[in-house]
């Protein structure tokens, strides 16, 4: 900022004591984002308190604000329900995330490295009819592949939901463009070595993205743990499910039972919490460098 | 030097192939992979000129024909003035998607456009806690969002309707009156929005909040030495240099909107009386509760074309080059 003031030259008005709004408008803009910050956060509140309460209380009117009978009940109710075993759900959903970021992280990177490093006959085409299909929305492509999937005995199997899934336009475009980066001399200096094109790639380009990978990673990971249309429509009996779809399912069957809801909930939160936590300024980052939701 | 060129072309050719091989291993799988690609999407086009229904047995190929009749652009036409139920659920729920997509972008910009600017003006030391907990929503399952919100719309128990009855009005049953309204739109409708602003608004600040710190301190410092008032240097420069931000935003957030799905489906399933049907919803129910493909395929036809002409438009206008 003082590299900016013109130096040398003495202010033509009294110097503002400090940039940008005054005390009051610094006392608004507080104001409201606190305000703002209250309505985000008080339905987090509402459910950690709601989780804690016993379901009697939950059904009071007027609600009460802290549980007056602190409870860990619905905890234990939903982690011992036969008819519920959570653990089982957040392996399904581990599952698919797992297999789901690794796939998605192989065929990305391979498919931006190619077509950010090597020239072939027919690459434009290639890419422009790879940019045409996924600019296509899923909801289209929804149905041929949900009837595909079933003639392929794939309804109700976890794999059903990872083989769809396995490439990704936006992690192509974000690894070409990170791909692009990287020296020529480095896999040449490499080839010159005598290092095979898979070792290269296997061995030098992909640490080499250790941070595209990485952020695009944890942007996959959340999008395929919270994800819900298409894993309902492929997991239709029970215990294949993923958390999503029987946070739904529980919620349906245990109606009136408002605090034992809001404690799944608040379970199936805490793994993308804790990621989020962790990796905040990759997951901001990678939010921003393009339109991926 | 003759035998060392020699042996350099021929390590240059064996480099050749090796790449070579390498791109082939590469690209051949992912030819089939857009093959594949480019069947789902016939197949997807063609489905929406069949009756069809998977549990009909049909002809030979793709389980068309047959009892699986080719209609033609018939569902086209009982979209435009058919009667049947299924024509006017679609008409409903086209209608419900764009109030919905209409009304969530200029209240999304409202809210997260100033909050944006007022974070870049406070201290460093807050703007990276304010935004982590604005950005929060965002990250969270929007099946979870929608639970949260139902138990603060509960009738009798919910938050929302204590504070109600705290200031003495009565109490609104937020998700299943299918009479009341405001503005012309469901309570049912405003009731899902205000759950889906929530989640989604963070998302918007962070956009803003990035373009907002690319702005060259020389212009503002510029503004505030020439005695621009606070509101004159953000209309004048603050609001056409993040131009093509907002642009971005407006097409992004229209685009999400127009296939909202998760938290309607989760908070009302469409109810009451249809007032929160959207187009994903009915095609969803269409194609996999009603076993109805062919017409659902239809629908999802309409609403890529809308999705399509959003992403042109923005393609068209974020063109312009900007640069300061």
């Amino acid at each position: 900022m003082a590299e900016n003031t013109l130096k040398g030259f003495p202010p033509a008005r009294a110097p503002q004591p400090s940039r940008g709004p005054g005390a009051l408008g610094r006392f608004l803009a507080y104001f409201l984002l606190t305000l703002g910050l209250s309505f985000t956060l008080l339905p987090f509140v509402m459910m950690i308190l709601s989780s804690f309460k016993t379901n009697t209380e939950l059904l009071r009117v007027p609600p009460t604000f802290l549980p007056e009978q602190f409870t860990l009940e619905n905890y234990r109710t939903i982690f011992n329900d036969p008819k519920l075993p959570l653990l089982h759900f957040y392996s399904n959903s581990a599952f698919v995330a797992v297999f789901n970021v690794v796939s998605t992280l192989f065929t990305s990177s391979l498919i931006g490295y190619l077509f950010a490093k090597f020239e072939f006959p027919g690459k434009r085409l290639l890419f422009g009819w790879f940019l045409t299909l996924m600019m296509i929305p899923s909801q289209i492509t929804m149905i041929p592949s949900f009837l595909i999937l079933s003639k392929l005995g794939l309804i109700n199997s976890l794999w059903g939901l990872i083989i769809f899934s396995a490439v990704d336009a936006f992690g192509i475009f974000m690894m070409r463009q990170f791909c692009e980066t990287l020296p020529n001399e480095l896999m040449d200096a490499a080839r010159i070595d005598g290092a095979s094109e898979w070792q290269i790639f296997l061995q030098i380009v992909l640490p080499q993205l250790r941070p595209a990978l990485a952020t695009f990673g944890i942007l996959h990971f959340m999008g395929s743990w919270n994800a819900y249309l298409w894993p309902m429509i492929v997991l239709q009996k029970i215990e294949v499910r993923t958390l999503p779809i029987i946070l739904t399912w529980y919620n349906s069957t245990h109606t009136g039972q408002g605090a034992l809801v809001m404690a799944a909930t608040v379970m199936i939160m805490v793994p993308i919490l804790i990621v989020f936590i962790n990796f905040q300024r990759w997951i901001v980052q990678g939010f921003t460098m393009s339109g991926f939701k | 030097m003759n035998v060392l060129r020699k042996k350099g072309s021929k390590a240059r050719g064996g480099l050749a192939l090796a790449k070579g091989r390498f791109v082939l291993g590469v690209t051949l799988p992912l030819l089939v992979y857009e093959s594949i690609g480019v069947f789902v999407l016939a197949w997807a086009f063609i489905l929406m000129f069949f009756d069809y229904s998977p549990g009909r047995v049909g002809g030979p190929i793709l389980g068309l024909g047959g009892s699986n009749p080719f209609v033609g652009i018939d569902h086209f036409i009982e979209m435009v003035k058919g009667t049947s139920v299924e024509a006017s659920l679609f008409r409903i729920s086209l209608k419900n998607t764009l109030i919905f997509a209409f009304a969530i972008l200029p209240l999304n910009l409202a809210i997260t456009l100033p909050l944006a600017y007022l974070l870049e003006q406070i201290g460093d030391r807050f703007k990276a806690m304010y935004r982590t907990i604005y950005f929060l929503p965002v990250l969270t399952s929007s099946v979870g969002v929608a639970l949260i919100w139902m138990s603060m719309y509960d009738p009798q128990a919910g938050w929302i309707n204590a504070i109600v009855r705290f200031f003495g009005g009565t109490p609104v049953t937020w998700l299943s009156d299918p009479r009341a309204g405001f503005l012309g739109i469901s309570v049912a409708m405003w009731a899902v929005m205000l759950a889906y602003l929530w989640q989604d608004y963070g998302y918007n600040m962070v956009i803003f909040i990035a373009a907002l710190q690319a702005i060259p301190q020389e212009l503002k410092d510029a503004a505030m030495i020439d005695g621009a008032s606070s509101w004159k240097a953000f209309t004048k420069i603050t609001l056409p240099l993040i131009r093509p931000t907002m642009l971005f935003v407006c097409v992004m957030t229209m685009l999400s909107s127009f296939q909202v799905f998760d938290i309607i489906q989760v908070m009302t399933n469409g109810d009451p009386g249809n007032r929160t049907q959207v187009l994903m919803l009915d095609i969803y129910k269409n194609a996999f509760r009603y076993q109805n493909l062919g017409w659902a395929a239809a629908e999802s036809f309409i609403l890529f074309l809308i999705v399509m002409g959003v992403t042109i438009f923005q393609m068209r206008v974020l063109r312009t080059d900007w640069e300061y």
